[in-house]
């Protein structure tokens, strides 16, 4: 090992204060570093006491500490993170003002044992320290964020109904509204696979569109109807979203559903006929002036027919208004179980019903209304009480106007009656 | 690489212990002006993920503690560990800094001053009986709960390590703790082969 000559020159060009001082804290060193940082020059200090130039310093600490490092042969240190500074030396950093002191990490080392003289070195820790509460202010931050967040998510799984499914749509998540709503728990649902919410009566059409939808990775918008196990029937308006990895692989399925049952009700009280269930003339005109404003091919081959209770002013004089409803609730009932699924039936007004037949050639219509016309003529209304009714058919025309189409059904409706009732007529 | 300590290694090391912390115990008293006492160390040996668990087991989870963590490195290196509740650390910060209330900065460096006393008198005493020196390094300082000390993730890559374990009490001041000597893997053998040197030395 080398000598080293200068051991002044090497401790001056380290960038730590470095002092040598025994335990009556008389300086006999007094570094470069610490020279330039508190502004007091070495041939000022060497020799005389720390504390005429530092009394803020706490010597019965400082002596403890002297006295342990002569002691146990070992440095003895100060907490580096505390806010009180061994000897406050200003920061001349102008870019940030964390740190108006500079952090010191200050060690004590046994220098010559026999003569009580220790070294105390002091290192800048002032980055280090920024970097320190830089992490810390930010990991406060982090953690608000995410208090908040908790919160936010405590909101959702209240509030809101949400499902999460796996690529393979075995449910991994629900919120604690859904299982509320559902009356179900979370064990029961989670690991299961989604198609247990498969509805019975649900279209397979929808389902089919849902599926293909969101395995094309694309959103699914769409209204879906359940049935509880108490049997009733709720609506839902659904949203099924892809999750995709970074490689654009489907991972999960995110489902947010909105109970839509009410406003569903109240769309069908709008369109309905109170007495007969049957839509109203309101939801028929729509229809019938959609499809002609339209024109679209699978809509306007339609039938159009008009039926009409006979003698029903007879009806309601000779056995009152409630005979009369009776009539008229029998006589739809009637209409009704002789139409298929996407037929359209409504109550016209007063005694008379409109019909649209979809599909179908004016022979077959002819030939569905007669068996109405025949189920009416031998149903019983109530107290032996039997009714007949009189029918106007046509078909639609291309590109016409629905009043042109009315008139003609109007006038075979008329011609019905002319002819004696009980009897159907095609225009 | 065979981690597992024979008889004559426990029982030496163990010796070893109790020599280094009677001397512990004499440079507090002379030091801080306490009297207390240190229990016999419990030496055990486990797996990394096992550490936490450990450490759990011998504390009041429902306490807050001052955690100081100080290296120490050289041919036999490892961690210390002191942990002390948080009413010992105040009494501590009481008797260091002779204040009815002491501040925070004052009880930080009251754990400190005394977590380098009892590391450096046990570790040096220890690595002094096994022949061999070690350099220490800054203590660090952390205030958390009984969960938080020991962080499993930080310590995964490691597979052995060897808890050497002791409880400080100074019933005057009403201060305890505990102390943990870890090192793991390559120190764990390093310090096998200083304890058989020794034995030879000392039975030939």
């Amino acid at each position: 090992m080398i000598k080293i000559k200068y051991p002044d020159v090497l401790l001056d060009s380290l960038e730590n204060g470095h002092m040598i001082i025994d335990d009556a804290f008389n300086v006999s060193y007094w570094n470069r570093w610490l020279c330039i940082n508190t502004q007091v020059p070495k041939e000022e200090i060497i020799g005389k006491s720390l504390e005429e130039f530092f009394p803020e310093i706490n010597y019965t600490v400082l002596q403890r500490k002297i006295k342990t490092a002569l002691t146990i042969g070992t440095p003895t240190f100060y907490d580096a993170n505390s806010s009180r500074r061994f000897i406050p030396i200003e920061r001349n950093k102008v870019t940030t003002s964390s740190l108006k002191l500079m952090q010191q990490q200050v060690t004590i080392s046994p220098y010559i044992v026999h003569e009580n003289k220790v070294m105390i070195s002091i290192y800048d820790i002032s980055e280090l320290f920024e970097a320190k509460l830089l992490i810390k202010k930010e990991m406060e931050k982090a953690h608000k964020l995410n208090e908040k967040l908790e919160a936010d998510k405590e909101i959702i799984d209240k509030n809101i109904m949400v499902m999460k499914t796996s690529a393979h749509g075995v449910i991994k998540d629900i919120s604690s509204f859904f299982c509320d709503f559902f009356e179900v728990t979370k064990r029961e649902l989670l690991g299961k696979n989604v198609s247990i919410f498969k509805l019975s009566d649900m279209s397979d059409i929808i389902y089919r569109d849902l599926w293909e939808t969101i395995k094309n990775k694309k959103l699914w918008n769409g209204e879906l109807q359940y049935r509880t196990s108490k049997g009733q029937e709720k609506w839902f308006q659904a949203r099924v979203v892809p999750i995709l990895n970074i490689h654009g692989e489907i991972v999960e399925f995110s489902a947010v559903f909105h109970d839509i049952t009410k406003e569903k009700l109240l769309a069908e009280l709008y369109i309905t006929d109170p007495l007969t269930k049957l839509y109203n003339r309101a939801h028929f005109d729509e229809t019938i002036n959609f499809i002609a404003k339209h024109q679209r091919k699978a809509e306007v081959d339609f039938i159009l027919a008009i039926v009409d209770i006979d003698f029903f002013k007879r009806i309601n004089d000779t056995y009152g208004h409630q005979v009369g409803d009776d009539a008229l609730v029998c006589v739809s009932k009637n209409i009704k179980k002789s139409l298929r699924e996407n037929d359209l039936v409504a109550r016209w007004g007063g005694e008379e019903f409109v019909i649209m037949l979809k599909n179908v050639t004016l022979d077959e219509a002819q030939k569905i209304m007669e068996k109405v016309r025949s189920n009416i003529e031998q149903n019983i209304v109530c107290h032996n009480i039997k009714v007949t009714a009189s029918f106007g058919l046509t078909k639609y025309r291309e590109n016409e106007e629905p009043k042109e189409t009315f008139k003609r059904v109007d006038d075979a409706l008329y011609e019905a009656k002319e002819g004696g009732r009980n009897r159907i007529v095609v225009k | 690489m065979n981690l597992e300590f024979n008889e004559d290694q426990i029982d030496a090391l163990r010796e070893f212990m109790n020599v280094s912390i009677g001397a512990a115990t004499a440079s507090l008293a002379s030091l801080l002006g306490a009297f207390g006492t240190m229990h016999i160390p419990k030496i055990e040996i486990c797996n990394s993920h096992e550490l936490a668990g450990k450490i759990e087991s011998t504390i009041d989870l429902n306490s807050m503690y001052y955690v100081t963590k100080q290296l120490f490195t050289g041919k036999f290196g490892g961690e210390c560990i002191f942990l002390v509740s948080e009413a010992s650390a105040t009494n501590l910060g009481r008797h260091l800094y002779i204040t009815q209330n002491p501040s925070a900065d004052e009880i930080n460096d009251a754990v400190i001053e005394l977590t380098n006393i009892l590391t450096s008198t046990i570790v040096s005493r220890l690595t002094q009986e096994l022949g061999t020196q070690v350099q220490f390094f800054v203590p660090y300082l952390h205030f958390t709960d009984a969960h938080s000390i020991v962080y499993e993730g930080d310590i995964s890559e490691y597979s052995k390590i060897i808890i050497i374990s002791t409880i400080l009490d100074f019933q005057d001041q009403q201060i305890n703790g505990n102390i943990y000597i870890l090192t793991k893997d390559e120190a764990i053998e390093s310090l096998q082969v200083l304890i058989d040197e020794k034995l030879e030395e000392i039975y030939g």
